[in-house]
């Protein structure tokens, strides 16, 4: 049966950050307030593991926005 | 001519990945997790293991007090019920009808294929062979008992045929051979003990001695040792739909039963069932150390409710013997088709759930299977994001 996947799913996103790792900049959103940062670390004990530092951040829009940087991949991802 | 298709340790040969990874290896299948602590009886063992005394079904402290480098492997229930799958298909495609009681055995006649193969057993055997595609021991005889009789005679890649009675056949035979049918397996030891040591020795017994000392058993395997059996029962080709759900991270308890309720609508959505009802399931997964688990349902009832098929499989999910990484479940047998009668005075709330339910078919009619989606929570509390919810076909 087709249809049925999975929601939220990330997206990939191009992020500035400054030196610090700290997104600034997300497409075409000015990061004005980080609101939180957290770490998941998952799956260690298997092939595929997972480490992401989580960002909830808000744009000069007032957007609420939550990215992550994939610490293996170095890639960074929308979730929000 | 009932024929016999023979791949020893065929479990083990899936669990290990080949018949290659067995050479020279001391390696037994570990115990099922299900096992009893105190028993915990190992599965197949290999050539090597076996020359050191190891043998199916020994208590995992004797096999390894008598083979302390013996390795032991977890099956995998999923991949070898797949292997053997595709081997009994092809059998199939060579027009046998196939019976197969577990993983390693089959049987069919070859009366009916002897004009397709050039008339003899040994064309129908060098066909099944090929249809086989990996090395086997096929044996050839009037009855099954005695075609898997030769077939354990036989060297591997060679075909016996037995062209003299099954009786006189047997006569000659170890009892040992009973311990391949589980319901005359439990009396090998006794009579070995009692110094019948061959189905010869069995069968000059009368079965009004046999019958008194060892039941309904003893007279079944007295039957087996005259040389009767039963002709094999050809299975039904199947129509089998499969669902399986990526868990991501190894999972349990609520998010696992989540799982479990969205593969029941998937599997219930889709078209191929034709409204039909499931008169059986199969759930298995891939548990997280690397091996799977796999359980078959049979409904009391045919039914194609999802709640009930959920009350009926969910209890399963706690013999998990370890948490799972996919879970997957497909279909058993069909029923027939859910009725379409109603009752004369129709409950409101079921007259609306036919609306609906018709809604929905119109729907997936108009716009495809995506069509009528519902949300499910599958894993509420996870840190991901993405493994919080997810879209699944709506079934009312």
């Amino acid at each position: 049966m087709s249809g049925a996947r999975r929601l939220g799913g990330a997206r990939a996103a191009r992020v500035q950050a400054d030196a610090g790792g700290t997104p600034i900049r997300i497409d075409r959103h000015t990061v004005t307030q980080v609101r939180e940062s957290w770490l998941i670390e998952d799956r260690w004990w298997t092939d595929q593991p997972l480490r992401r530092r989580y960002w909830e951040l808000v744009s000069e829009t007032g957007r609420d926005i939550v990215v992550f940087h994939d610490l293996l991949a170095g890639s960074w991802f929308r979730q929000r | 001519m009932i024929v016999c298709i023979l791949l020893p340790r065929f479990e083990l040969v899936v669990a290990v990945g080949g018949l290659e990874a067995l050479t020279g290896r001391a390696v037994a299948l570990a115990p099922t997790a299900g096992s009893a602590a105190g028993r915990q009886p190992i599965g197949e063992a290999s050539g090597a293991a076996q020359a050191l005394g190891v043998r199916a079904g020994m208590t995992l402290g004797e096999a390894l007090a008598r083979c302390p480098e013996l390795e032991l492997v977890s099956g995998d229930p999923i991949a070898v019920a797949d292997a053997w799958e595709q081997i009994l298909r092809r059998l199939e495609g060579i027009g046998a009808g196939v019976e197969s009681e577990r993983p390693g055995v089959v049987y069919f006649d070859a009366s009916g294929l002897r004009g397709l193969y050039g008339g003899s057993e040994e064309r129908v055997a060098a066909a099944a062979r090929r249809a086989v595609g990996v090395p086997a021991r096929v044996g050839a005889a009037p009855i099954r008992f005695c075609a898997l009789a030769a077939a354990q005679a036989t060297r591997p890649r060679r075909t016996a045929i037995v062209r003299e009675g099954a009786r006189a056949y047997l006569r000659g035979q170890p009892v040992s051979l009973l311990a391949s049918r589980p319901a005359t397996a439990p009396l090998v030891a006794t009579l070995e003990r009692l110094g019948i040591a061959t189905l010869g020795d069995l069968a000059a017994m009368t079965r009004a001695a046999v019958a008194d000392r060892f039941g309904p058993a003893g007279l079944e395997a007295h039957r087996l040792a005259c040389g009767e059996d039963d002709r094999p029962r050809p299975r039904r080709p199947a129509e089998l739909l499969y669902e399986s759900f990526e868990l991501e991270e190894s999972s349990y308890g609520p998010a696992l039963e989540h799982a479990l309720g969205v593969l029941i609508d998937r599997l219930l959505a889709r078209p191929e069932r034709r409204g039909r009802t499931l008169r059986g399931a199969t759930l298995a997964a891939k548990l997280v150390d690397g091996g799977s688990w796999r359980t078959s349902v049979a409904f009391r009832e045919a039914l194609a409710d999802p709640r009930r098929m959920r009350l009926v499989l969910a209890p399963r999910l706690e013999l998990l013997p370890a948490p799972a990484l996919v879970l997957a479940l497909s279909t058993e047998r069909f029923g027939a088709a859910t009725g379409g009668q109603r009752s004369l005075i129709a409950p409101a709330v079921e007259l609306r759930r036919e609306r609906l339910r018709e809604a929905v078919r119109q729907a997936r009619a108009a716009a495809g299977a995506e069509a009528a989606l519902r949300v499910v929570a599958v894993d509420l509390a996870s840190r991901l994001p993405e493994r919080r919810v997810m879209l699944a076909p709506f079934e009312s």
